[in-house]
């Protein structure tokens, strides 16, 4: 791997606009596609990518001046540490951070707090480098549309200022995304980096670990009998424009960020050609757990127990008129779920 | 609903309402792409339910209408009726009145209360419809749709009222001005009448209500003679009154809304109208069930001139001004 990584060039002049950005969790999905979009993006030099692991084989086709991968657990405050003083980072002069980095509820494993130190402490302590060093001006983070509160008489559209769900009784993958998104909320006054925070909705996509990629892969798809919600699923693609115009645009804050595809559970199920079964709401936690024990889903109820019975859709006003993102793919399901 | 089951239900349209398959299909909706709207209005499920309504309509309330070319036929509007008979029997035969009646129909989307949305099925019901719950910025996103929006001023406090208090408009809430001075949106005062005598209601069953998280569980004489069948309403005779469309937002700013006075002045004024269109309609109606007999009107104890002042009083007191 080392042999691969070769000094990249000193930044030059006139490359001061070009953007050099650090990817943690770039071994994921969203992260390879995101690197892949940066890589032949013309307005970013150095694409740093960061995950736990061996560079993967689809990275070898990259230019090693512009494209850097760090095998590196960020949960470790030393790696942490031993990656902001490495020479490697100080000579990419990485000005923009994409952290990517979040366990997925679905690949959980019996140690849930060694998941919660990752996902919140492992924020935190990243963004505090951020801040720190003297490069990075701007951090964005992925989050998601779970931290959002789900009520009956909830308005159908929710913008960025709704309540955040502070239950304390909540699944732990909601508490952590509440506390990540917090974290980052908590430090948008530093004057130096600018923090955006990106909520996405459900995302659709090719080996995604998200919720509703799950939930339509079941085999028997639960759905909460006398609702039929509206849900918004968002295609991957869309995501990764998200970030980009938030790299690229001299913006802050949180967004909320929906895909194009709004329709009632049982109509993606229909397209998906799920089976569908509707039980009372009471069984479906039951059932699910039943189901997750036979191995016949990733999918997990507690966390969108309320979302299977209350349309909730994302208000992306902001992120239309400042961001200036409007999706454009519509999410596939034969590829997608199947 | 399923694909494959919109061609079935636009064939029970066209046969239960062949006459209206036309005018019900017109109705136009936000489709985001597969045939519902942001609010999960589906065009197909709406249609149904106005097959269906049609016959109430026409058979069992048989619904006498005035004024329906007061009703703007485009744009954002708000509609403001009085709100009675325990279960919201008035929204749906004034919706049906509207898509059946308008030169051009249109989807009402009514507000509804809270609990509308806690209730499986109902919850799907009422949002298939067209119905939307109680939310400020539902209302505000309709608006902004161009959408006749209903909205019953009264809240749950007017279907839950006992009969002996029937035809006395409890307090207007004042959220549905603001919003019309804010978003320039005209408001139509209407008065529903005979949905009172549907179920005389007498007690309510409060700790029942609050089990199941209902406004209101009241108990009419009918359940208690006839069970079950007691739920059927009585076949009163609906008479609706389209009044005049208040334009206030012409003559006040959307700021007049930081002026609680001006504001509770002007609810006054909406609900006089409605007061006094539900007065002249019981002078002018023929019997609860429109065959000139049990003239119970005759009997009720309304004041027959109410004027301003009582109302205004009545809404003060309520905001504490």
């Amino acid at each position: 791997m080392a042999k691969n990584q070769k000094a990249h060039p000193p930044a030059r002049k006139g490359a001061a606009r070009k953007k050099n950005v650090l990817v943690t969790g770039v071994t994921g999905t969203i992260g390879s596609r995101l690197a892949e979009a940066l890589y032949y993006d013309k307005k970013v030099e150095i694409i740093f990518g960061v995950a736990r692991g061996d560079k993967p084989y689809y990275f070898n086709q990259y230019d090693t001046r512009r494209f850097i991968y760090k095998n590196l657990n960020i949960l470790r405050p030393r790696d942490l540490t031993n990656l902001f003083l490495s020479s490697q980072f100080k000579e990419a002069r990485i000005d923009t951070v994409v952290h990517l980095a979040f366990f997925n509820r679905i690949y959980r494993s019996s140690d849930g707090e060694s998941h919660h130190s990752l996902n919140v402490e492992g924020t935190r302590d990243l963004l505090d480098r951020c801040i720190e060093s003297p490069t990075v001006t701007k951090f964005i983070f992925k989050s998601s549309d779970v931290v959002y509160k789900i009520r009956p008489h909830n308005p159908i559209y929710l913008d960025e200022n709704a309540d955040l769900n502070f239950d304390p009784d909540v699944d732990p993958w909601i508490k952590d995304r509440v506390d990540a998104d917090m974290i980052c909320q908590s430090r948008k006054d530093n004057g130096k980096v600018k923090i955006v925070i990106l909520r996405c909705s459900n995302i659709i996509g090719r080996m995604v670990s998200s919720q509703m990629n799950a939930y339509f892969d079941s085999p028997l798809v639960l759905k909460a009998l006398g609702y039929n919600p509206l849900i918004n699923l968002i295609h991957m693609d869309d995501v990764i424009q998200a970030i980009r115009l938030a790299i690229h645009k001299n913006v802050q804050g949180v967004f909320n960020i929906a895909g194009a595809d709004t329709a009632p559970i049982s109509t993606f199920g229909e397209i998906n050609r799920s089976r569908m079964l509707s039980l009372p709401s009471f069984l479906l936690g039951p059932a699910n757990r039943l189901m997750r024990r036979l191995g016949m889903t990733r999918y997990y109820y507690s966390v969108d127990a309320d979302r299977l019975k209350y349309s909730v859709l994302l208000d992306t006003t902001k992120a239309q008129k400042v961001l200036g993102f409007r999706p454009r793919s519509h999410v596939y399901f034969q590829d997608a779920a199947r | 609903m399923k694909f494959s089951n919109r061609k079935k239900a636009r064939q029970i349209v066209k046969i239960l309402a062949p006459e209206d398959y036309e005018r019900f299909q017109s109705l136009k909706i936000h489709d985001l792409g597969f045939g519902y709207d942001p609010f999960g209005l589906e065009l197909e499920s709406a249609m149904l339910a106005y097959a269906f309504g049609k016959f109430l309509h026409r058979y069992w309330f048989r619904v006498e209408s005035h004024g329906i070319e007061n009703v703007p036929l485009e744009g954002p509007v708000l509609i403001t009726p009085n709100h009675s008979g325990v279960l919201p029997i008035d929204a749906a035969m004034l919706g049906v009145d509207l898509a059946m009646r308008m030169a051009k129909p249109r989807v009402m989307r009514a507000v509804v209360d809270h609990f509308g949305a806690y209730w499986p099925f109902l919850n799907t019901l009422f949002y298939r419809c067209g119905q939307i719950i109680g939310a400020r910025r539902n209302f505000e996103e309709l608006l902004r749709q161009g959408e006749m929006v209903v909205v019953f001023p009264e809240g749950h406090k007017g279907t839950g009222k006992p009969f002996r208090e029937r035809y006395k408009l409890r307090p207007f809430n004042v959220g549905f001005l603001e919003l019309s001075l804010i978003h320039k949106v005209p408001i139509v005062p209407v008065a529903v009448i005979g949905a009172e005598e549907q179920y005389p209601y007498m007690i309510n069953l409060k700790f029942i209500a609050r089990k199941l998280k209902f406004p209101y569980f009241p108990v009419t004489p009918l359940v208690v003679l006839f069970g079950p069948l007691g739920m059927v309403p009585l076949p009163t005779k609906y008479y609706i009154y389209y009044g005049e469309p208040f334009h206030f937002y012409r003559q006040y700013p959307p700021d007049t809304v930081h002026e609680p006075e001006t504001i509770h002045e002007l609810v006054a004024k909406v609900q006089a109208r409605v007061q006094e269109m539900i007065d002249r309609g019981l002078k002018e109606r023929k019997g609860v069930f429109g065959l000139g007999l049990f003239p119970f009107h005759k009997m009720l104890s309304f004041k027959e001139e109410r004027d301003m002042a009582d109302v205004k009083k009545q809404i003060q007191d309520k905001a504490g001004l």
